[in-house]
């Protein structure tokens, strides 16, 4: 145990003895770098998923205080939902903790394929990189798999639709179909809650987390302004776009839904009627053999993407293709004449012949545009020097202006929560995160200013 | 005018340069491997310097470090209230934490419907399955009987019958004739928790022992902790309904020697209704915790008799 340190406030000793004690630690093993001023979030998209991915932590195990994860024995022969509704509509705050919880799971798939995509085109998978990127793809795998076991929770209609397209799938595969479907499903409705809630809360979380040790670069950006903007930002999507609880599943009457987005691609594979486990197993399989096995590909030791034609060319394919399965994976014929099969049968020559179309339009794109580049290829424009934007007058001003606009808008939250208005209340608070995320940045940037 | 150019021009940075740069200074110097006599090394109150800023924005001000004025500190105590005013507006969010997951929202005055399982016995009609409980009629609900409810009710009494959770069910017993069971209102009926305040088996009323009341009654199979039906004193009064006189729940300190209770009122026609319970230890009790026994004659008796009216009567 080291001595107390004799310097500074008992807080500021405290804090050096605690952190001395932490030396031998895991957590010390990581370098967190507070940036002294604003850099790009997107260098450390990957610190906003992990951020995205506590909140979820956080939200989600307030939820499971609640959440019933049956379908008998509570007054409603589908208990799950109702305790779903009895969260949103009865429960204080609940509303509120759904909501985020929904939206930052979202955030966290965009967040995390727009961590690798920036990845992938700067070239950082590169160079002793490659065990970090490829637990960056089961990672990003999981990641999906916990969202779609989190949204099937809910057994509404679009759940139902969801566990019936994945048990199906497990069911198609060859050889073993049979047996995974009993495995990881269980037998029937109760099952697949439970099962699917034990997966969701526990198993893979817990996978998540001991992969993240072996994702994590030993040095992370932790910018407090811009995360505290973001979960503020998520706060405020919530709240304007908040999420119905939706129509309880009932197996007897099935209606038509889409699944969550970053699933309609799969959706969309499997409405072209062809084999189940070769659309939608490993059709999309391919795209993840493909990512992992890039890095020992593209193994030249040019990073930048401009100096890799093919390889920018072939991320801007799948971002493209992805798009066109995911639009396709929305598209419902719209005349309701038709039975409700063949209204969402795919005809697989038109969808195979956009995926090529896509593909071939891509690489077109991409070459002409480094082309382009290379004719135009100037000196590095010098950066003008700049004046502050603030002085330190102005500095305090808005200091006090912001400090004056939370008080404000704790006010405005705190009567939104009396009257129960929830979209008010989340808005107000997201608003104040986002103001707290602007005042450490002033904060920072007064720093740098004469006092 | 121009005063530091090198912190207001982040955006035009390329980012994989940017995000470079502040990493270098943050990282402490090496740090030898043994502090002599175990002191922590000096630390810099301050990043090491950085670079010179570039030669096109001479920086003619002071540096930071000559003028440590109370402004800086009062900067610091507004970051520090912001800091406060950000977490406030999620204190009221605990409320989250205090709802629960066995009352389904409010609840509610329910009329007794006996669920379909309904324990019988031999001076209880077995017919009776599923009906609503009528104080008027003593052949279908006969003194000295003993029958199954749901408290709070799904509202579907298939449901209820199958549910086996006990903190949800009562023993509804029409006390014996002696204690007025015969009596043609609420208070000729008990209805005891299915839950021992011990630890939480099911006890179960039995009519054969019932003729002399301090015999035993509503007794738990588990460790035989006995609750009994209410008894008279000396002036008459029923009083201390369901304390325990025996067992090891007998031996718990008050308030949790006692079972707690539903309180019974009959309407106009005779029917049988639960009134909505305070679940705490001096009115209903709380369930598989206890109940403070004078509670009875104090609260519940009075409002089957008609003497009070319980919250949300009519």
């Amino acid at each position: 145990m080291s001595k107390p340190p004799e310097k500074g406030n008992v807080v500021s000793r405290l804090y050096q003895w605690v952190k001395d004690g932490l030396e031998r630690t895991v957590y010390m093993g990581v370098q967190y770098t507070y940036p002294k001023r604003f850099v790009s979030p997107l260098g450390y998209l990957g610190v906003l998923t992990g951020i995205t991915f506590l909140v979820l932590g956080i939200t989600g195990g307030f939820l499971m205080f609640y959440y019933q994860p049956t379908l008998a024995g509570c007054g409603s022969l589908t208990c799950a939902f109702a305790s779903i509704e009895r969260i949103n509509n009865t429960v204080p705050f609940g509303w509120l903790l759904r909501n985020i919880h929904y939206t930052a799971s979202n955030a966290m798939v965009l967040l995390a394929v727009l961590h690798m995509y920036y990845q992938y085109f700067s070239g950082r998978f590169k160079i002793k990189n490659e065990v970090l990127w490829v637990t960056g793809v089961i990672l990003g795998i999981i990641t999906g798999v916990e969202a779609f076991s989190g949204y099937d929770l809910l057994f509404n209609q679009r759940a139902g639709l969801a566990i019936e397209i994945g048990s199906s799938l497990a069911n198609a595969s060859p050889l073993i179909g049979g047996t995974l479907r009993l495995s990881l499903f269980g037998a029937g409705f109760t099952d697949f809650v439970l099962r699917l809630y034990a997966v969701h809360v526990f198993i893979l979380p817990m996978i998540m987390i001991i992969l993240v040790f072996v994702h994590f670069p030993r040095y992370l950006v932790f910018d407090l302004p811009v995360i505290s903007t973001v979960v503020g930002g998520l706060f405020l999507v919530a709240a304007i776009f908040p999420v119905a609880v939706g129509i309880g599943y009932s197996p007897s009457n099935p209606q038509l839904t889409i699944p969550e987005w970053y699933l309609t691609g799969i959706y969309a594979l499997l409405r072209t009627e062809f084999d189940k486990f070769v659309m939608g197993g490993l059709m999309p399989a391919l795209l993840f053999l493909m990512a992992i096995v890039v890095p020992f590909v593209d193994t030249s030791k040019k990073l930048n993407w401009k100096d890799r034609p093919f390889f920018t060319a072939l991320g801007i394919t799948t971002i493209a293709q992805i798009l066109i399965t995911t639009g396709w994976g929305f598209y419902i014929n719209p005349n309701t004449s038709l039975p409700t099969l063949s209204r969402l049968y795919v005809d697989p020559a038109l969808y195979f012949s956009s995926m090529l179309g896509v593909t071939v339009l891509s690489f077109a794109f991409t070459y002409a545009f480094l082309r382009y580049l290379k004719a135009k290829e100037r000196v590095r424009r010098a950066v003008a020097p700049m004046s502050p934007l603030l002085t330190k007058k102005w500095v305090f001003i808005v200091f006090l202006m912001l400090v004056g606009a939370q008080l404000a808008l704790n006010f405005f939250a705190w009567t939104a929560a009396l009257t129960n208005l929830n979209a008010m209340t989340l808005f107000d608070v997201g608003a104040i995160l986002i103001t707290f995320g602007v005042i450490m940045h002033l904060y920072r940037y007064s720093q740098s200013l004469p006092f | 005018m121009v005063e530091d150019s090198k912190e207001t021009q982040p955006s035009q940075q390329n980012p994989s340069e940017a995000e470079k740069k502040p990493a270098a200074p943050a990282v402490p110097p090496a740090r030898p491997p043994v502090a002599p006599q175990g002191a922590t090394p000096p630390r810099p109150a301050t990043p090491p310097p950085r670079p010179p800023a570039p030669a096109q924005a001479p920086s003619p001000v002071a540096s930071p470090q000559q003028k440590p004025t109370g402004r800086r500190t009062f900067l610091k105590a507004l970051v520090a209230i912001s800091g406060v005013l950000t977490i406030i507006p999620f204190v009221p969010w605990g409320q989250f934490l205090l709802s629960s997951v066995s009352s389904h929202g409010a609840l509610q005055r329910q009329k007794i419907v006996l669920d379909l399982n309904t324990t019988t016995n031999n001076n209880a009609n077995g017919a009776v399955a599923g009906k609503t409980v009528n104080v008027n009629d003593l052949t279908s609900f006969p003194p000295n009987s003993t029958w199954l409810v749901t408290y709070p009710t799904s509202g579907d009494i298939n449901v209820d019958s199958q549910s086996p959770d006990t903190f949800q069910k009562f023993g509804l017993i029409r006390l014996p004739t002696e204690l007025g069971g015969s009596n043609k209102d609420a208070s000729a009926f008990v209805a005891y928790s299915k839950v021992c305040v011990h630890l939480w088996c099911s006890p179960n009323y039995d009519p054969q022992k019932s003729s002399n009341p301090t015999n035993e009654t509503y007794q738990c199979p588990c460790h035989g902790s006995i609750y009994q039906l209410p008894t008279e004193d000396s002036k008459g009064n029923l009083i201390d309904a369901g304390k325990a006189i025996k067992g090891p729940a007998s031996l718990q300190a008050p308030p949790t020697n006692a079972i707690p209770m539903l309180t019974l009122t009959a309407d106009s026609n005779g029917d049988l209704w639960i009134e909505i319970p305070q679940w705490d230890p001096d009115h209903n009790g709380v369930i598989g915790y206890g109940r403070n026994y004078a509670s009875y004659q104090d609260y519940i008796l009075p409002i089957a008799q008609g003497k009070a009216k319980a919250p949300g009567e009519p």
